[in-house]
């Protein structure tokens, strides 16, 4: 078993009064995929946003390659290699392909390999490439999900989170952006993979962990816990 | 075709008014009731700098644009910044205070009586055909102002703090996800709106005699130009400065600011999202 | 949303019912005692105090109840000032005639903004606001039949201080007791619930644009009763005195240092604000900027005000509306 490069110890997060996750942990091996399974208001996205530093946590640790990152920043977080692809793409809308792309070689320590970086994210995504200068806002949902995995790979990650990238694509372009995922994991790349759909996301994920209402229920090997224990519990049975 | 000839080059620098105006409301979502006086303060600036300096005010942009910026990022940090945490209508109500401050401490700074920066080209002309002439002092404050708002453009188009001060604008989240911090991205825009206060009150004080309690006129300009160009566009600031150039000529000296005031207000009730946004 | 409401208010002392009304007529007695035997420089002073406070009772109406915050209530004070000064001057009409056409033209003018204003949000309406004001001031600059820039003067100013003060007070206290039946009938539980959540409010069926157009010109009428009335006392009106933003400043002022959003807050910052401004009258020059640290000061620090603060403190409510208590 490989070194864990993400370990999250029972976060609790809050908007307001109302407990979005109550408590949530997730240990993420260097390498892997590891996939975050629940249904729609689990908590999965408020567990990813606080894991970025979007949402403050109002309990529990985060622990990114051995440091403590609890309650950093957002901008922090992004430095220390550990990127977040947030539901929807939020592309920005009014700037051009590649002005998004630029945008994640904004932290000064991966400005020198901006050049190198984007070409990669346009062998990638070629289609990106003809759409350069072209405002992210006329891209289809597809190649703005695509823009904005390119944009947190120009970020220079050991680890990404995907936050429901697949939500409202057609299939075929969902097979292709997951195609590109395993082999970004392939280079190297640590990934984790929050999904809806149970199939495609043990399909994908080495490993696996389920939430239901708020917490971390069920978490291992996707293979050894097998597809109907996830279900059991995806539904809370 | 004097009227415009005298408009185009009025639009210039009501472009250059609104400037500033437009990125606070369309990056910070500010609504800059300050940003009048701020331009008051650039004019005093280089107006008394020049003469104490005995240069050419243009000359002093040197020392008041850095000045300025400087006073807005710390502005920004320090007082706006904490009160957008409580919402948009205590930030409206800060900054109408700080127009109040400004005008009162330059009135007793300076007092009450009018001001020019006088420069010696002040009534020259270029003639043109027919019994057409071009101002040269209008023309410099045209091309100061079309360049200062160049500048600005290539900045945010072509530099990392544009492009993430552009980022923010657009989604203030996945502008942190890409490591940048919004408040320091706020003071920075405060920093150059401020600064081009200070190249827009230059340009002020060399066209026209101007008062500490000036600051609100101009404000409204600023206004009328950012509602018509659609707020944060800056190819809209250009047009709509236009656009109120030739209103207030065609106007005259009588009516021109009334005529503005009127199409500010049908602008608001009508499209307040400006003429030239989707 | 409701459910929060009622079971907050349990936890909230109200100072309400008889004592209040006990109260507030005692204070009004002595001040109407005051009015007959007070020195002139007292009275002076308390009809500034009056007029501003029924102009920042109803602003606050308008800004901390109903969302629209007005920063052209000047063109009230003018149009009426204005008023006032030709109907006593050019048409040689008793002041009377001057303060009920002044209110009667606040009331329309208020209908006429309306229309334009209510399509406005937020922002939009504020500015909206001071560039009507603004508009107003740059035309009558130009308009002859007021003398333009030159002013005009009011004529057949009472002789005898007594009514000054006694219809200050009356203008006064009329603004209070409108906003205090306002915001405890029918309408202002929809306003309060309109400035909550507009959405929800227009879907319970709270007639948004009526309860606003009320409160609007409700505000346009005292504001221009007191503005008429306070140029009756001043002998003059400049286009620069009467649509000057000092109007603006001052009710802003007074309404955030006392509370916005309370019934009392606007009543105790015309107290404030008035004191403050008699001591830094002898420092000419000063003055606003020090009320407008002050004011920058409450905002960041006692967002609520005077009032607000004491009641989150003390819970504690004084003139309150009832709110949801009576469902």
């Amino acid at each position: 078993m490989s070194e864990l490069i993400l370990k999250v110890e029972n976060v609790q997060a809050k908007y307001g009064d109302f407990l979005a996750v109550e408590s949530a942990s997730l240990e993420v091996p260097e390498g892997k995929i590891v996939s975050v399974i629940g249904a729609n208001g689990a908590g999965k996205s408020t567990l990813m946003d606080t894991i970025a530093g979007v949402h403050k946590p109002s309990a529990g640790k985060i622990y990114f390659k051995g440091e403590d990152i609890t309650g950093m920043p957002a901008e922090k977080i992004v430095t220390r290699g550990l990127s977040l692809v947030p539901q929807g793409s939020r592309c920005f809308i009014r700037m051009t392909v590649e002005d998004n792309l630029i945008m994640g070689s904004y932290p000064k320590h991966v400005r020198a390999k901006a050049k190198d970086s984007l070409e990669r994210v346009y062998e990638l995504f070629p289609v990106l490439k003809e759409k350069r200068n072209d405002l992210a806002g006329s891209l289809s949902g597809g190649q703005r999900q695509m823009v904005a995995v390119g944009r947190a790979l120009m970020t220079n990650p050991e680890c990404i989170l995907f936050d429901e990238i697949s939500l409202g694509l057609a299939p075929t372009v969902i097979k292709d952006i997951y195609a590109r995922i395993r082999q970004i994991n392939k280079e190297g790349m640590t990934v984790v993979l929050v999904e809806q759909d149970t199939n495609r996301a043990i399909r994908t994920g080495e490993f696996a962990t389920v939430m239901l209402k708020g917490k971390t229920v069920l978490a291992g090997r996707s293979k050894e816990l097998g597809e109907d224990e996830i279900k059991a519990a995806y539904f809370g049975l | 075709m004097q009227y415009l000839i005298n408009g185009i080059l009025l639009g210039g620098i009501y472009a250059l008014l609104g400037v500033g105006m437009t990125m606070m409301f369309g990056i910070v979502k500010l609504t800059n009731l300050a940003h009048g006086e701020f331009i008051i303060m650039g004019a005093f600036a280089s107006t008394m700098l020049a003469q104490w300096l005995g240069v050419d005010p243009i000359v002093t942009l040197i020392i008041t644009v850095p000045l300025m910026f400087l006073i807005g990022v710390l502005l920004q940090t320090v007082l706006i910044n904490r009160v957008m945490l409580q919402g948009s209508e205590p930030a409206l109500l800060v900054t109408f205070g700080l127009s109040i401050i400004i005008q009162d401490a330059l009135l007793l700074l300076f007092t009450a009586d009018a001001q020019r920066a006088n420069v010696a080209y002040n009534t020259a002309t270029i003639p043109l055909f027919g019994n057409l002439y071009l101002p040269v002092l209008d023309l410099i404050v045209f091309a100061i102002s079309l360049l200062t708002i160049l500048v600005l453009t290539i900045f945010l188009r072509k530099t990392y703090m544009g492009r993430a001060i552009r980022a923010t604008s657009d989604d203030t989240t996945a502008a942190t996800l890409m490591g940048v911090s919004v408040k320091k991205t706020y003071a920075i825009a405060m920093g150059i709106a401020m600064a081009t206060a200070a190249v827009a009150g230059l340009g002020v004080g060399m066209r026209w005699t101007f008062y500490p309690s000036s600051g609100g006129s101009y404000l409204l300009i600023a206004f009328g130009v950012v509602v018509i160009g659609g707020m944060g566009s800056i190819p809209g600031t250009l047009v709509a400065g236009l656009v109120f150039g030739l209103a207030q000529v065609i106007g005259g000296a009588q009516y021109g600011t009334l005529i503005s005031y009127i199409l500010l207000i049908i602008m608001l009730a009508v499209r307040p999202q400006g003429l030239f946004s989707k | 949303m409701k459910k929060m409401k009622s079971s907050n208010r349990d936890t909230v002392r109200v100072f309400g019912g008889w004592p209040l009304l006990i109260a507030c007529i005692v204070i009004v007695a002595v001040l109407v005692v005051i009015g007959f035997v007070g020195e002139n420089n007292i009275r002076r002073i308390l009809i500034r105090m009056f007029l501003y406070c029924a102009m920042a009772v109803v602003w606050n109406l308008m800004s901390g109840y109903t969302g629209m915050t007005s920063l052209g209530q000047q063109a009230f004070v003018g149009i009426a000032g204005y008023s006032m000064a030709v109907m006593t001057s050019t048409y040689l009409a008793s002041y009377w005639v001057g303060l009920l056409v002044g209110g009667a033209i606040g009331a329309v003018l208020a209908l006429v903004l309306a229309v334009i204003l209510f399509r406005m949000r937020g922002m939009y309406f504020a500015i909206a606001t001071w560039v009507i004001a603004e508009a107003l001031k740059t035309f009558f600059l130009s308009w002859k039949f007021v003398n333009q820039g030159g002013g005009l003067s009011v004529m057949g100013r009472p002789t005898d201080r007594t009514i000054i003060y006694m219809v200050a007070l009356l203008i006064c206290v009329a603004a209070i007791v409108t906003v205090y039946l306002l915001l405890n009938s029918k309408l202002g539980l929809g306003l309060t619930a309109m400035r909550d959540d507009p959405d929800a409010a227009s879907s319970v069926g709270v007639n948004i644009f009526k309860s606003k157009l009320i409160c609007f010109v409700v505000a346009g009428i005292f504001t221009a009763l007191a503005g008429g009335w306070y140029f009756l006392n001043n002998v003059s009106i400049y286009p620069n005195s009467g649509f000057g933003n000092s109007w603006t400043v001052a009710v802003v002022f007074i309404v955030i240092i006392g509370g916005i959003g309370t019934m009392a807050g606007p009543i105790v910052g015309s107290v404030v604000y008035i004191m403050l401004s008699e001591i830094l009258a002898d420092y000419p020059g000063w003055s606003n900027i020090i009320l407008g640290f002050i004011a920058i000061l409450v905002i960041l620090f006692l967002p609520d005000g005077i009032i607000g603060t004491l009641q989150k403190k003390l819970k504690f409510e004084i003139l309150s509306q009832k709110r949801f208590s009576q469902e």
